[in-house]
């Protein structure tokens, strides 16, 4: 033991450093240095120092809420429906769960685009979601799907769904079933079962699935643009504009800024809510 | 004063009538490709009936011995904005490669992606850009841009008198035109009930929830002071306030329910839309599939735009440049790009030669636009860069954006 220490010892102390080497390299490229230039930008603005941040505050205060309740009802959708599929497919599937899999993320061989392109003719005025809905009476005759709050959050939802299901199926895939059938042993039923064998060994994958369609759908500009009317707008849309549009670098950098504050901040709250502390 | 207004007009008109169709029509479509814009002119060729072997196979030596030689060019463009066979037509008469690219799908986004590099005097990997007059003019400004050689250039003697002398570049000595279109209103007979002749139709109540405006900022501020009585080619900060101010007020109220690139095409087409500010050539384009469809330029005015060819100032080929701009200002050529690509030129003789190959086309007011429609049309103002900071901001604001 002591022999092949002396002699491998500096190799092996070496080696994570090695293997960590070009991760590292890669993010300080690619993230550390533009994030900084980022920085440097929005204090450029014209009246110098935080005036951008002053005016991303007091201007889009409407956009940033906007962003996050849309998100917020996208990943509650999401969860409600991506959860039970998730437990579906690892506990009763079978055969299937691969196929399954599979079909879950087949809407991802398609770009982005093209699948809210794709609601976009769903949604239509003279589409099918319309005609159903105004034969059921939930839509009157006048009204209208595309260009809502309801396209918008439906999209995002739409769009994200995949990155809450598979983090919830892998999280319960990985539950020992011998802990379900001990529960059940000691006359648990089975809904008791659920909610304090299965619910609380898969709430990791309900925190990484939430935070992996939460953030992305806060930022996102694609959904908001194509399926919401102006007044659906959301911060990524405006980051996007005043960067090529309007080209106020301070401002669009400051705005990115404050949304990345806000995430930052939102996810270490509800990671210590949560309590999974090998995440927090 | 008036007749640098006046010049542009015409000119602007020309190559503006032209562009619209195929350009903008094609924009939304290409916006989904996953990066198949680029029509490389091997598959040009290959859609013109595969003429791109003769030359190589020695028939013509000048062409094969100057392809050898390496004489390339590098030109950028907005999608379906040329015909099929004029990319061939000039590699074989000129011996020089070309690669032509439609990577251009947006003023302010292109200049994002070209501005650093021309910055720090790096290569774009382009040798012809086209830009829209107030991006044409901001690169100039820059110094982005190198002057035209007029010694390579004697077709500029065909150049329409109109554009001569436009103000972001008088005497024309870095840009010129390649097509222009005009913005005005496109609209579903069958939605509104009725005939439409004024820009503020579109304000309607009856109209709520039905109707959109552009997302380029001089096209819909534009339109919408022509509508309230006031001339886009002077506009003023309290002009761009007015019409701001009315474009909000009407996209909070829910008048307006959306802001769009070239899209609107298919929310008129698929009947989600009644009246949209809209691009002359794209409705042309629309009018194939759905034949009600129509559009006008509003008894206030239209808006008139315009593409120019521009040489960045990095380009290692400005001579093979020169050729193709020499080239494309012979009427021949320009009419043979006309017939594919309905806008407005502004090489004179133009109409002639269109006559000879598309008689119909060279009737359409849309490339031979009458005087009574010409005297309607207006340019916005050309902005210096902290106006048009200034007014996209109040602009972005009243778009909700």
């Amino acid at each position: 033991m002591a022999g092949t220490a002396s002699g491998g010892s500096r190799r092996s102390r070496l080696a994570p450093y090695l293997l960590v080497a070009p991760g590292v390299l890669w993010l300080v490229v690619f993230f550390v240095v533009p994030t900084i230039t980022l920085a440097q930008t929005s204090l450029t603005g014209v009246d110098g120092g935080w005036s951008a941040y002053h005016r991303a505050l007091t201007s889009y205060g409407t956009h940033f809420f906007r962003s996050f309740r849309y998100a917020l009802a996208a990943t509650l959708l999401a969860l409600a429906l991506g959860y039970p599929l998730a437990y579906f497919i690892a506990f009763r599937a079978g055969r299937l769960k691969n196929l399954l899999l599979g079909l879950v993320v087949l809407p991802f061989f398609t770009t982005f685009l093209v699948r809210t392109f794709a609601w976009k003719t769903i949604l239509n005025d003279g589409g099918p979601a319309v005609w159903l809905l105004q034969r059921l009476h939930i839509l009157g005759a006048s009204g209208r799907l595309l260009d809502t709050t309801v396209a918008v959050v439906g999209g995002l939802t739409y769009n994200f769904l995949p990155f809450m299901i598979l983090p919830i199926y892998v999280s319960l895939e990985k539950i020992d079933r011998r802990l379900v059938e001990a529960a059940e042993d000691l006359y648990s039923t089975p809904v008791g079962a659920f909610r304090k064998v299965v619910l609380p060994l898969s709430l990791p994958g309900v925190f990484a699935g939430s935070l992996l369609t939460f953030i992305p759908a806060a930022g996102d500009f694609i959904n908001a643009q194509l399926l919401g009317s102006p007044n659906q707008q959301m911060i990524g849309t405006v980051i996007q504009n005043q960067f090529l549009e309007v080209r106020d670098y301070p401002l669009a950098a400051s705005l990115s800024f404050v949304l990345m504050a806000v995430i930052t901040i939102g996810v270490l709250a509800y990671a210590r809510a949560l309590g999974t502390e090998d995440i927090a | 004063m008036s007749r640098r207004e006046s010049d542009p007009r015409d000119a602007e008109l020309h190559a503006f009538l032209r562009q619209a169709i195929t350009r903008r029509g094609f924009i939304q479509r290409s916006a989904l490709g996953a990066g198949g814009l680029v029509l490389g002119n091997s598959l040009l060729a290959a859609c013109g009936g595969g003429k791109e072997g003769a030359p190589a196979a020695g028939a013509d030596s000048t062409a094969a011995t100057a392809a050898a030689g390496g004489k390339k060019l590098r030109i950028s463009n907005w999608p379906l904005y040329i015909d099929k066979q004029t990319v061939p037509d000039f590699e074989k008469a000129t011996g020089i490669k070309t690669e032509y690219t439609e990577d251009i799908n947006d003023n302010g986004e292109f200049f994002a992606k070209i501005d650093e590099p021309l910055k720090r005097n790096q290569s774009i990997d382009r040798d012809i850009i086209v830009l829209t007059d107030w991006m044409a003019g901001r690169l100039i400004n820059l110094g982005y841009v190198a002057p035209l050689d007029d010694a390579k250039f004697p077709n500029k003697a065909n150049l329409v008198d109109s554009v001569k002398d436009v103000s972001f570049d008088p005497g024309r000595k870095y840009s010129v035109p390649w097509l222009s279109g005009m913005t005005g209103i496109g609209y579903n007979p069958k939605k509104t009930g009725r005939e439409l002749t004024s820009i503020n139709d579109i304000f309607d109540p009856k109209f709520k929830g039905q109707v959109t405006m552009l997302t380029e900022m001089r096209d819909t501020l534009g339109l919408v002071m022509l509508g309230q009585g006031k001339d886009p080619t002077k506009a003023t900060k309290a002009d761009v306030a007015a019409a701001a101010a009315k474009i909000k007020k009407a996209r909070t109220g829910g008048q307006i329910r959306k802001f769009t690139g070239n899209d609107y095409a298919e929310d008129l087409a698929a009947g989600n839309i009644a009246i949209a500010f809209a691009w002359s050539g794209d409705i042309q384009g629309l009018a194939a599939d759905n034949p009600d469809l129509r559009w006008i330029a509003p008894k206030e005015g239209a808006m008139l735009y315009s593409d120019n060819m521009l040489i960045p100032k990095t380009s290692d080929r400005k001579d093979e440049a020169m050729a193709w701009i020499n080239y494309v200002y012979d009427p021949k050529h320009s009419a043979q790009i006309v017939a594919g690509a309905p806008y407005l030129s502004a090489a004179k003789g133009t109409g002639a030669e269109l006559a000879k190959i598309a008689p119909d086309l060279a009737k359409s007011s849309l490339v031979n636009p009458p005087d009574e429609l010409r005297a309607r049309l207006h340019v916005f103002r050309a902005l210096s860069d902290a106006e048009d900071t200034e007014f996209n901001r109040i602009f972005q604001d009243a778009i909700g954006a």
